[in-house]
């Protein structure tokens, strides 16, 4: 087939031409790089952001309230005073409600003589393990007493148990959280790190009391967790807790909300909505990047047949057609741009797994961009390469043929 | 019939408004077998003259007919083809693709050719061994001679078996004792029945040819055909 001896010639011709063939393909392997490290780092956020909230411990009956208005993760304001126990009770009192645990929450030190960490400590309720579901390997959860009597108790999470104690026995032992001694009454069962690193074994839970009196010298509450009875009937339970809480906090019908719901459903949908801004801006990024690299090909080609009229003129005396030449250059520009496009691909993947590898960002090695790259640069090739193919195949052979 | 006529060529080129009258009514008939010299000092059309016969350009006005075709009615793919399988070109800088071996230069009209023998390895080698370069095979230009590349341009223009040879000036780059090389050769392929056409200023290569085609400023001076008296 003539158009596969078109094919080889073009081979044949970046062969001779390295230098115009390397930079041909430098301008589109930044362009594919950029973008192949960009989608892993776009993947692996994501990815990140689904196992924060797997790790949130979400069922589909429950929900989050938090104090303070805004959305999810995002407090607009710093008015976070105003959820008490007594809507905690109110919300109890719901017919829809099964369980509600209201919650403190303080990064702090945590010390057993020289040994110490820096972990999250909730102030919670007995109840915090049945909407948990989290099992204990050692000790008791904290119990009603405990609460009443604002005892100072702690129970461990499986990454400071193990940097406090090394592995000894830790129960009965006392550990110092801030000026006072806490007595160490349980250890949660290990979940193990996740894919994107969170820990969800770095944690310290003592009553809620202790924590209010103790601990933050505060008397309002950081969030409310509320497990309904049945998924179905989180929308209209959400909805009752709304108002309980805007009547409870005196809010007039024109004041936004001073709380905020977080639901696993609303997490998806913000997931859902930043991704698409961001796969918004990646195709704007991986336009330019790719329009770049187009036109640096087209350039170089152009300069290329410049240098290599005379080579034109020889195929045409024996016989190439316009046809021929057409396609040989567009083959020597599709080929430049598909090789530029897999080293570009290769050193993206090779950037991702070194900022993955030494913890820089969570990125996410897929084989996507081999192919949506092969798809790219195929076209690029293409679009850039007819324009220059074209003013190969029109030059004269006469003139192109004593050409210097 | 001729292989080749020409009849009232004439080609001028526009140069930023200029216009340059190269070829002026030309008239020219070469038949089978015919071994023509175009002499003429630089300047006088000669190579205007072969790039027209060579079906590398078109004449402004005239006709002409090659082995019974019209070019000037010729699209691109039969101009392509006509320069491929009837013509083959051998050119005073050698003109050979540079970085490919002197058995690739051979080849390279079978690249272009209708239909490519499976020998064409074959032939290139017989070619290359017919004009002594048996052991270049694999020899980029970069490393022949010019009297070598020369060889090679000489088997490539025959790979495919063309009617018409179109020397331009082929002994313009060589040194005596292999002009007198290539002379040689091109006295033996009129003899195996080619047509060749010649196009020097040199009086001394011009005598090898029997019909000595003498043009100036554009227009046929003399034609007068001669006696062999070739070795």
């Amino acid at each position: 087939m003539r158009i596969f001896k078109n094919l080889g010639q073009a081979l044949r011709g970046l062969r001779l031409n390295r230098g115009n063939t390397v930079l041909m393909t430098l301008g589109v392997m930044i362009g594919i790089a950029s973008l192949t490290v960009i989608v892993a780092i776009g993947d692996g956020i994501k990815i990140k952001v689904l196992n924060r909230i797997a790790n949130m411990g979400f069922g589909p009956e429950s929900f989050s309230v938090i104090a303070g208005a805004g959305r999810m993760f995002f407090a607009r304001s710093k008015n976070t005073t105003s959820m008490t126990l007594e809507d905690a009770e109110d919300l109890l009192a719901l017919p829809t409600v099964r369980l509600v645990v209201p919650r403190q929450r303080k990064r702090m030190q945590i010390i057993n003589k020289k040994e110490f960490t820096n972990t999250r400590v909730y102030g919670v309720t007995p109840d915090w393990q049945l909407a948990r579901g989290w099992e204990m390997t050692d000790g008791n959860f904290l119990s009603d007493s405990d609460l009443d009597r604002s005892k100072r108790v702690v129970v461990l999470g499986a990454t400071p148990a193990r940097k406090l104690f090394k592995g000894k026995d830790s129960i009965g032992k006392m550990v110092r959280l801030q000026n006072n001694f806490y007595e160490v009454i349980g250890l949660l069962e290990e979940k193990g790190l996740t894919e994107s690193g969170y820990d969800p074994d770095d944690r310290a839970l003592i009553p809620l009391t202790t924590s209010m009196s103790r601990l933050t010298h505060q008397t309002y509450l950081h969030s409310i967790k509320v497990v309904t009875l049945d998924a179905s009937q989180v929308p209209e339970t959400m909805e009752t807790v709304r108002q309980v809480l805007r009547r409870n906090h005196n809010l007039s019908a024109l004041a936004d909300d001073d709380f905020r719901f977080i639901t696993p459903e609303g997490i998806m949908q913000w997931v859902t909505e930043s991704e698409q801004a961001l796969n918004r801006m990646l195709i704007l990024i991986s336009t330019v990047s790719l329009l770049v690299g187009g036109i640096v090909i087209m350039n170089i080609l152009l300069v290329s047949i410049r240098e290599r009229v005379r080579e034109i003129g020889i195929r045409r005396c024996f016989g190439a057609r316009r046809s021929d030449i057409t396609f040989q250059f567009l083959f020597e520009s599709v080929l430049v741009s598909l090789l530029g496009g897999l080293m570009g691909v290769v050193l993206g993947l090779t950037i991702s797994f070194g900022l993955k590898r030494f913890d820089v960002l969570p990125t996410h090695i897929t084989m996507e961009p081999f192919i949506l790259s092969f798809a790219f640069c195929t076209l690029i090739g293409l679009v850039f390469g007819i324009h220059p193919a074209r003013k190969a195949a029109f030059l004269s052979p006469e003139e192109s043929i004593r050409s210097q | 019939m001729s292989l080749i006529e020409m009849n009232s060529i004439c080609k001028s080129y526009r140069n930023v408004g200029f216009e340059t009258q190269v070829l002026n009514d030309v008239t020219l008939h070469i038949g089978e077998g015919d071994y023509v010299s175009i002499i003429g000092p630089s300047g006088a059309g000669k190579s205007t003259l072969m790039s027209i016969m060579g079906c590398l350009a078109q004449p402004t006005s005239g006709e002409y007919i090659l082995d019974g075709e019209e070019v000037g009615k010729l699209n691109d793919r039969k101009l392509s083809r006509a320069r491929n399988e009837k013509i083959g070109f051998v050119f005073q800088a050698f003109h050979l693709l540079p970085g490919v071996t002197a058995l690739e230069n051979v080849t390279l009209p079978l690249v272009y050719a209708k239909h490519s023998p499976g020998n064409a390895k074959e032939r290139a080698r017989e070619l290359l061994a017919k004009v002594g370069l048996e052991h270049r095979l694999h020899h980029t230009p970069g490393q022949l001679s010019g009297g070598e590349q020369q060889r090679v341009t000489i088997a490539r223009s025959l790979i495919n078996d063309p009617r018409i040879i179109l020397a331009d000036e082929p002994t313009g780059n060589l040194d005596s004792k292999n002009g007198i090389e290539a002379m040689k050769t091109f006295d033996n392929l009129v003899k195996e029945g080619k047509t060749i056409v010649l196009i020097t200023h040199d009086p001394e290569v011009a005598q090898h040819a029997s019909r000595i085609i003498s043009i100036l400023d554009g227009q046929i001076a003399s034609d007068s055909y001669q006696k062999t008296e070739t070795c």
